[in-house]
């Protein structure tokens, strides 16, 4: 990820590398691209385009290293360049406002009154995925990145280009979103409940 | 409270809030032994009980819900097509 310097490789070296590598996270790649564009095509197209500067990029990789964060973010990259765009998605989120909520002593506010672990349970069909798919994309790729991909802090900040201490605050405010959207189906389903 | 050093203490000397001991564990940040410390705290701490039981559901819920999809079979195929070609040999 840092600028290391360009391996020389064969390319048969180039091959293993690929297939060995790179293509074992295919999938989570393509579940990354399919969370970041909501699009199945775009997905795809994304995921190819990421796979094909990867090989390009190759000799910028050094081999052994953690090859998943370095196709996360080049994936991230082509996201920003060519699909954000495309989609009209309003998602510059105001992070001075981020950091000072992150900041405030307010330690209740994390709690959610009316949402509980059981009703949860109860969601069984695709309100935890919607929940996440609506939320802004800068928020979702934290939670993608943390809860779903395991990364840490430091690659995460590698991937997304920005400090720690935003990393953190931007799962923070991601989190509790998310309990708001997943509290607001709650109760959807509590009524719902009691008409039956 | 238990005797025993926090091990979430801020380089600063600064004691961290509940929020915070809660947020490197939900983040998978917390070592074995801020495990340990924010297990027994817990035992005194209902909020943090609350929050945490809450949280770790969701997260164990994403990962069960949101990481079904698997990249279509021909992908792979293509990918490595274009690759062959564009590949002097
Ligand atoms: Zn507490």
């Amino acid at each position: 990820m840092e600028e290391t310097p360009k391996q020389q490789y064969s390319n048969r070296e180039k091959n293993d590398i690929f297939n060995l590598e790179f293509l074992p996270h295919i999938n989570s790649m393509y579940n990354f691209a399919f969370r970041l564009t909501l699009d199945r095509d775009d997905a795809k197209d994304l995921v190819q385009d990421t796979y094909l500067k990867a090989y390009r990029f190759i000799e910028s990789f050094q081999k052994g290293t953690n090859a998943k964060a370095w196709l996360f973010r080049i994936l991230k990259n082509s996201f920003i360049n060519d699909y954000r765009k495309k989609t009209k998605e309003p998602s510059k989120v105001d992070y001075q406002e981020v950091e000072a909520y992150y900041n405030s002593e307010e330690v209740d506010r994390q709690i959610t009154p009316d949402l509980r672990v059981e009703s949860l349970k109860d969601m069984i069909g695709d309100e935890i995925s919607n929940a996440l798919n609506s939320l802004d994309v800068d928020f979702r790729t934290v939670i993608i990145l943390c809860d779903l991909e395991g990364f840490k802090y430091e690659e995460m900040a590698k991937i997304l280009d920005i400090p720690i201490g935003t990393v953190r605050s931007r799962l923070h405010r991601a989190r509790n979103l998310l309990k708001e959207k997943l509290s607001a189906y709650a109760k959807l389903m509590g009524y719902k409940n009691t008409e039956l | 409270m238990t005797n025993r050093n926090n091990p979430f203490l801020l380089a600063n000397g600064k004691k961290p809030t509940c929020m915070e001991m809660l947020q490197l564990i939900l983040d998978g940040e917390a070592n074995h032994e801020q495990h340990e410390y924010f297990r027994s705290h817990m035992d005194q701490c209902m909020p943090c009980f609350k929050t945490y039981s809450l949280d770790m559901t969701i997260k164990e819920l994403l990962k069960e819900k949101c990481c079904k999809d698997t990249v279509p079979a021909e992908l792979i195929e293509q990918i490595k097509l274009q690759i062959s070609q564009n590949t002097p040999s």
